[in-house]
């Protein structure tokens, strides 16, 4: 993994207010990381569909998909260990584990940004459901079509994915999309925005 | 007729991906009858296997969301599998729900689950097999579900990362144990990776278990093609590949993802081979499901969650504080233990329901194994059911009444028993005596079925002040059961009561006791005089090579600090003053200065002139973005480490500032920011009720009740959990509830807050407190 481009997205998503970084959090922040590396159990699963699922005949995919010839819906994993670490360390100590929290959050972006790029030339950003106002609901059609159960990924009754630290996307194929705020839920409350960024911003360009 | 262990069996192939390639898509449950003859067709394509599966992965009332009822699918199923002319067996795959604490999906709902499906299949199929499964603790509800529904043969296989481990951090070998100690009649390895990959894992767990072990590999690794995943090995190599796992020992051959009706019959070469001896050793081992403890050498039972003669702990099981409980088992992890004693046995509380959440509660978050201390033996059951790994048992004795009661439960769950050397007539008063006592044991575990490596004896401490001659008793008898190849445990404390000086006897006679064999003493793992004695005796036998353990431990060692306790970590920053000791984060050093103002200052003046001071410039700092957030928590946590030690010095009739429940609301399992909340209201002196994550409204509305809080604070994550905390404010209110509510996390704003019913929105942990303090 590239740390440096890490930790752009680790800072980011910690709040960081943009004023000189602390040489002890970087410090927790490297340690966490490399704490991660032997924990870290990533998958990746995806399918590719010639033709449309359903449920991404309706806005906002149809329109984040149009141009495209071709979709691929996927899920990845860090795996349970990274749960089962953060957890333990909200007893003993909540300063780590929030690092921790945020160290896996942008190494699962990365590593799924990284293994993506194996899987075709021009491709759109991933988009997951929930973004862009669609319903969180929308994972549950992803799990029918591709059953991330395989790599161990779960979903609860509230479409949450267990591990926590999985995702569940859409990607098109044959068009290069970047993200924007869009519709975003976010948008009228957004603290990125408050301070002139985006959530994005820290993502490999 | 199968013959697991002796002969070599073949199982089928890959079915999902048989449905993929010949097109057949939707839920493959279904497909039994929607497309019955396509089905039999694959079966029938299988058939050179020596087993069929049925195509049942799915079929469990958590997955299954299809168009039929379980029965009619079952009955479909079973009946195309049938069509191959051969044994069937039917597949039990996992929910696709993650269990507690990790997700939210309870362990006796998954094992109702498991046991309806196996009600069904028992009359329709002449085995089963568990497949897939990543999660050793959903594994271990299917295999009860099955061995209590069902008398036919039961195998399990598991799935394992090129890491060597289940997605939930299993090894092979506790899967092994797992697995063995359950009744299984098989287990192995199925899926995850192909078949050159997976021959470490099989050796592993040839090693691990006296079971015929299984294998059945993907064909291949995938491989990307043309933006495709395909499996691409060759049938002769995944024929070579198998040849070498039965070279190794296993006892099942098949295949999974990617293999097709040719891979098999090209296996089925290996039918009926005899199945070739491999190499195990049984050895006395307990479990959480990601740490084995090996009884070998000497290994630190922690004593500390025992409630005798301990006040703290006794109240806290009387209110069901958990969080202590928790807190004493991380510390005892911390100062090195190798597995935990767990009593709840007091005369106030239902022990048969406070063992098992107390079990839960601890593996949440501390995973060294356990030891279920309990003279009851309901509560013994309800704690080793609800236990996620191989427990060890405290205790039997020579009683036939008692080893009568416990062998049948550690017999059911796999447990590893502590015998005491006694029985109905008390302790022998010779070392021949508890040693016949020892072989009674083991003899009775037998007839139960439970192997000789699964018992370990304690031959019991006696009090020197009051039985001086009988100690060498203990010894002697210690060093007689040891020869015998047996794993042995002693209360090693016991012996100096009524004497003074205690520690200097406790160590001494964990000297003499390590020297004659003890493998497990049970003491204080905080007494770093005890753990520094097996330290040195480690060294001194020869079991710390190099002395690496000991070097590491001690080489910063100084005689002036007098005895060295290994617990406390130095902090490699000092900080003079307890203002910026709580500035700088260092809870340690915190605590220790706080001790010092307390010398001059009053608890209230500490609290107002030292510590909410520098907490409140952390927060201005935080605010203006000189700090972030790490540090703010770390200033937080500082805080919280000082006002435990003035809250100690507070007259007990003091006022306090009042209590906080918060929760992470039903349905939620994101608590990052709800534990920020919690460490920053307890650095402000709040006393905090966490219910933790997952939180249904009821237990909020209880613990209102229970508590009477001055505020409630709910936290959730995303949309669809906005509904989990509308309904818990409703709750909250038409029970009555005064409290101020409180509501955080990423989706919710002030409008939505108030539209749901709450009093207030914070943004964060800060803003939380800092409107509390003007409440």
């Amino acid at each position: 993994m590239d740390f440096s481009e890490l930790k752009k997205r680790i800072y980011s998503y910690l709040g960081f207010h943009g004023v000189a970084e602390s040489p002890e959090t970087d410090a927790l922040i490297d340690s966490c990381l490399s704490e991660l590396r032997g924990i870290i159990q990533f998958r990746y699963t995806y399918r590719i569909f010639d033709e449309l699922p359903g449920f991404l005949k309706k806005e906002p995919y149809a329109e984040f998909l149009s141009g495209c010839n071709r979709v691929i819906l996927s899920a990845m994993t860090l795996g349970a260990g990274v749960d089962i670490k953060i957890n333990r360390l909200s007893r003993t100590d909540v300063a780590r584990s929030a690092v921790l929290d945020s160290c896996a959050s942008a190494s699962l972006e990365y590593l799924s940004d990284e293994y993506e790029r194996g899987l075709g030339e021009k491709l759109t950003y991933r988009f997951c459901p929930g973004y862009g106002g669609s319903p969180l609901e929308d994972v549950r059609e992803i799990f029918e079509l591709i059953r991330p159960e395989k790599i161990g990924i779960t979903l609860n009754e509230n479409c949450f994915m267990l591990p926590a630290k999985s995702m569940a996307g859409v990607i098109g194929v044959g068009k290069e999309t970047k993200k924007s705020c869009g519709q975003c839920i976010m948008l009228g409350s957004c603290r990125f925005r408050e301070e002139g960024t985006r959530c994005y911003g820290s993502e490999r360009e | 007729m199968l013959r697991f262990g002796e002969r070599i069996v073949v199982f089928d192939g890959g079915f999902g991906s048989e449905l993929e390639r010949r097109g057949l898509g939707g839920i493959p449950e279904d497909l039994n009858i929607t497309h019955a003859e396509d089905i039999r067709a694959i079966h029938r394509d299988y058939s050179a296997a020596d087993v069929i599966t049925a195509n049942t992965f799915g079929l469990n009332r958590i997955k299954y969301h299809g168009a039929y009822d379980l029965e009619t699918v079952a009955r479909a199923a079973a009946e195309n599998a049938r069509a191959a002319g051969k044994p069937v067996f039917w597949d039990m795959g996992p929910t696709g729900a993650m269990l507690k604490p990790l997700g939210t999906l309870g362990f006796e709902e998954a094992y109702d689950a498991f046991a309806e499906i196996a009600r069904i299949a028992d009359g329709l199929a002449d085995g089963f097999i568990c497949e897939t499964f990543s999660d050793i603790y959903e594994l271990k509800a299917c295999l009860l579900a099955l061995k209590d529904n069902t008398k036919k043969p039961v195998c399990a296989t598991v799935t394992f990362d090129s890491t060597g481990r289940t997605l939930t951090g299993s090894t092979p070998e506790i899967a092994a144990a797992v697995i063995e100690g359950l009744g299984a009649d098989a287990l192995g390895v199925n899926c995850s990776l192909g078949p050159k990959e997976l021959l470490p894992i099989v050796e592993r767990l040839l090693r691990s278990t006296s079971l015929p072990v299984i294998v059945q590999p993907n064909r291949g690794l995938p491989v990307l093609e043309g933006g495709r995943t395909v499996y691409k090995l060759g049938i002769d190599e995944f024929d070579e590949y198998t040849e070498r796992a039965v070279e190794l020992g296993v006892s099942a051959v098949g295949g999974c993802c990617g293999t097709t009706p040719e891979f098999i019959e090209r296996i089925s070469r290996f039918s009926g081979q005899p199945v070739r001896e491999h190499e195990y050793t049984p050895s006395t081992a307990v479990c959480s499901p990601t740490v084995m403890t090996v009884i070998d050498g000497v290994k630190l039972c922690g004593e500390r969650l025992n409630p005798t003669g301990k006040k703290a702990l006794k109240e806290a099981l009387i209110n069901r504080d958990f969080d202590y409980l928790i807190d004493e088992a991380v510390k005892q992890q911390e100062a090195g233990a190798d597995l935990l004693d767990l009593n709840c046995g007091l005369p106030q509380v239902d022990e048969k329901s406070l063992m098992p959440e107390a079990v839960r509660r601890i593996q949440e978050f501390c995973d060294l194994p356990l030891q279920i201390d309990s003279s009851d033996a309901e509560a013994v059951e309800a704690g080793v059911r609800a236990y996620n790994g191989i427990p060890l048992i405290n205790s039997v004795n020579g009683d036939e009444a008692v080893m009568s009661k416990i062998f049948p439960i550690a017999k059911k769950y796999g447990a590893v028993v502590l015998g005491l050397a006694m029985d109905e007539n008390g302790v022998p008063k010779t070392a021949e005596g508890r040693l016949e006592i020892a072989e009674r044991i083991v003899r009775r575990a037998a007839d139960y079925g439970i192997p000789r490596h699964r018992i370990m004896i304690d031959t019991l401490v006696v009090t020197a002040s009051a039985e001086q001659e009988l100690v060498s008793v203990t010894l002697d008898a210690l060093r007689a059961v040891s020869e015998r190849g047996i794993r042995t445990a002693l209360g090693v404390s016991n012996v100096s009561f009524g004497l003074p000086y205690r520690p200097l006897l406790n160590r001494t006679f964990l000297a003499m006791a390590m020297t004659c064999g003890l493998n497990m003493p049970i003491l204080n793992p905080l007494d770093g005089e005890m753990t520094g004695t097996v330290k040195a005796f480690n060294v001194l036998s020869g079991i710390d090579e190099n002395s690496e353990e000991y070097i590491a431990a001690y080489h910063d060692y100084k005689p002036a600090n007098g005895a060295v306790s290994i617990s406390s970590k130095t902090e490699e920053k000092t900080a003079e003053s307890l203002y910026d000791c709580v500035k700088s984060g260092l809870k340690n050093r915190a605590a220790e200065l706080c001790e010092r103002e307390l010398l001059t200052k009053e608890p209230l003046e500490v609290v107002n002139e030292i510590l909410i001071k520098a907490l409140d410039e952390v927060g201005k700092l935080y605010e203006s973005g000189v700090l972030f957030l790490p540090q703010l928590v770390s200033s937080a946590e500082a805080a919280k480490a000082a006002f435990a030690v003035v809250g100690a010095h507070m007259p007990k009739d003091a006022p306090k500032k009042g209590r906080v429940v918060l929760a992470t609301v039903k349905g939620d399992v994101h608590d990052i920011g709800k534990n920020i909340v919690r460490v920053v209201l307890e650095s402000y002196g709040y006393e905090v009720t966490d219910l933790g994550k997952d939180v249904p409204p009821e237990r909020v509305v209880e613990a209102w009740r229970e508590k009477r809080p001055i505020a409630v604070g709910l936290s959730a994550l995303m949309t669809t959990t906005v509904r989990g905390m509308a309904e818990t404010i409703t709750a909250l209110r038409e029970a009555g509830c005064d409290a101020k509510i409180f509501v955080g996390g990423a989706v919710l704003n002030a409008e939505t807050a108030s539209a749901i019913g709450a009093d207030y929105y914070t943004k964060d942990a800060l803003e939380m407190a800092k409107v509390m303090e003007t409440l």
